[in-house]
């Protein structure tokens, strides 16, 4: 083999190596820094402080109640997006009329930036001049308008609703990749068998995308879990803080009240989290990969 | 034949709800952003007379020549960054065998899995330290360094289904690994970057953290922070401005991304999942 600097691969990834690491390890070396200190809103560091910032953050009501919130919206829209894209991507993947406009339409949201997104669902969804409101009044569905995003108890299941809508694509597409690879001889040797709808799509379709619907919501949690401008541009975390999850919520600590010690162990530990999550995600696709 | 009509109504009816919700907020960008301004708070369908006006009136408003000057800037160099470095790593990982590739990827993966809003803080820092707080140049690099994982990703997955024999063949011919590569190896893994580059691009177009934490005054706004800043905090807000800003800066990168969607569907197929 001929002697070079492009056969020699560490050489290749290096510049790739050292731009991401740049960028991800020293702010990551940073916010352990922060967390562990007592620190001004200007962000000079005053000495360790034990982990004190990390019990404020503990004792912090707000804290709890966005923990909370981040279980109820990670898994609503999780689950939520689940339960669409399965019939959808089996829809999408069988022949019929206008099946390519369908698939283009179905992305759609996909190519949208979520903060355009949000913010045209924000006006949609006024209450004074909102056209869903008048849409639904229309149609005879409510005789009143409704302040959608005045009260969380509208606003929150409306933000879950928007992010299930621009999860679907993305968990579409790697369903369509595992039906597309279920070879048509098992569906052929299933309907000789007189197998039922219900029988194939139990006993062939499911377990054969197992490893793709293990994959996406491993992954789906950890982009739902992190999503913030949903939320940032419809209400803000707002009334009151009651549609805060915890990027908002870490947002708000940071750049809002200053209190940059507890935000950057808040930091912390959401890195953790997505770090377990992480390995939960190579754990399944190696299991997948082995097989 | 028959049959398959059948199936397509069904299908297709099956599908409406979704498909409803999904146009919905499309069609309220749409018949807003043509609406005249004494009619926009009027909740009607339909405007009396469509206002296109308002796309022009909206550039000078919502200074949006400025807004999409700099997110064309900063999508435009941080994917060519992210390439720069993504086409010797990806190649390096879908060649050669090698100590250390297995902690690379794993390096990559973790990358991939840490949104921007997890290290803000650590990130505001960086770009503070470096003076470049407010300068559109310090989200190129943020930008460029979190698609890099991706990049490497999507590229390697195309990279493995060229086959080596083609730059073998070349090396005994007597080429060098250099001529090889451009002569024989680029050349075939142009679609593959061309698809990636457009998909790096489109990240960086529609990012919205990282935008709204380092950039301070309104010269150096990126599209998203621009628009969001014309309705956040504000008293009265000029949605038929705001919804044809909207409007242009949506509707081309969404076209395009419907175009390649499928090329999307197969990298993923063979690479993400894997």
């Amino acid at each position: 083999m001929i002697r070079s600097p492009l056969t020699n691969p560490y050489v290749l990834i290096l510049p790739g190596f050292l731009l991401a690491a740049f960028i991800i390890l020293w702010p990551l070396y940073q916010l352990g820094l922060i967390s562990l200190n007592e620190v001004n809103r200007f962000g000079q560091l005053r000495g360790f402080n034990d982990a004190e910032n990390y019990i404020a953050v503990f004792t912090d009501p707000d804290f709890l109640g966005a923990l909370w919130r981040t279980a109820i919206w990670t898994g609503g829209i999780v689950i939520g997006t689940l339960l669409v894209s399965v019939p959808v991507a089996m829809i999408l993947n069988d022949d019929f009329y206008g099946r390519s406009i369908a698939r283009v339409i179905i992305m759609l949201p996909w190519a949208v930036s979520l903060t355009m997104t949000a913010i045209v669902w924000r006006w949609a969804l006024s209450g004074e001049s909102g056209m869903l409101n008048s849409g639904l009044q229309n149609l005879g569905l409510i005789d009143q308008n409704i302040q959608w995003l005045a009260r969380a108890s509208t606003a929150f299941p409306v933000q879950i609703m928007i992010g299930i809508l621009v999860t679907i694509p993305f968990t579409t597409t790697i369903f369509l990749g595992g039906l597309s690879s279920i070879p048509d001889d098992l569906y052929e040797a299933a309907r000789l068998e007189g197998a039922s709808r219900w029988q194939t799509f139990r006993e062939i379709t499911l377990p054969l995308m197992k490893p793709f619907l293990n994959i996406s919501i491993v992954l789906n949690m950890i982009y739902v879990f992190n999503s913030f401008p949903i939320i940032w541009a419809t209400t803000q975390g707002g009334p009151a803080n009651s549609t805060d999850i915890l990027v908002t919520y870490l947002y708000k600590l940071g750049f809002r009240f200053g209190k940059l010690g507890e935000a950057s162990a808040l930091s912390v530990m959401m890195f953790a989290l997505l770090l377990a999550f992480t390995i939960l995600y190579v754990s399944l696709a190696m299991r997948r990969d082995s097989k | 034949m028959n049959k398959k009509l059948k199936k397509s109504l069904l299908y297709w009816l099956l599908l409406s709800p979704l498909i409803i919700l999904i146009l919905f907020p499309f069609a309220v960008m749409f018949i807003t952003a043509i609406k005249p301004s004494n009619e926009v708070l009027a909740p009607t369908w339909w405007p009396q007379e469509p206002a296109w006006r308002n796309f022009i009136d909206m550039w000078a408003v919502t200074n949006f020549g400025n807004a999409l000057w700099n997110s064309v800037y900063v999508s435009v160099l941080s994917t060519m960054l992210a390439l720069a470095v993504s086409i010797p790593a990806a190649y390096a990982m879908s060649r050669f065998r090698f100590k250390g590739q297995g902690f690379f990827r794993q390096f990559l993966l973790v990358s991939q899995m840490l949104s921007p809003i997890v290290l803000v803080i650590g990130l505001f820092r960086l770009v503070v330290w470096l003076g470049l707080l407010d300068n559109i140049n310090s989200i190129v690099f943020v930008y460029g360094a979190f698609n890099v994982a991706f990049t490497v990703w999507m590229l390697q997955s195309y990279f493995s289904t060229i086959p080596k024999d083609l730059e073998e063949a070349a090396w005994i011919e007597g080429a060098s690994p250099a001529k090889a590569l451009v002569m024989v190896f680029l050349p075939l893994a142009l679609p593959a970057m061309t698809v990636t580059a457009i998909f790096s691009f489109i990240n960086a177009w529609n990012e919205f953290v990282i935008a709204l934490t380092m950039l301070r005054r309104q010269e150096s706004y990126t599209l998203p922070i621009q628009i969001f800043s014309l309705v956040a905090g504000r008293y009265t807000v000029e949605w038929h401005h705001v919804m044809a800003a909207t409007f242009v800066a949506t509707i081309p990168v969404a076209i395009v991304f419907a175009w390649l969607q499928r090329y999307l569907v197969r990298g993923l197929a063979i690479g993400a999942v894997k």
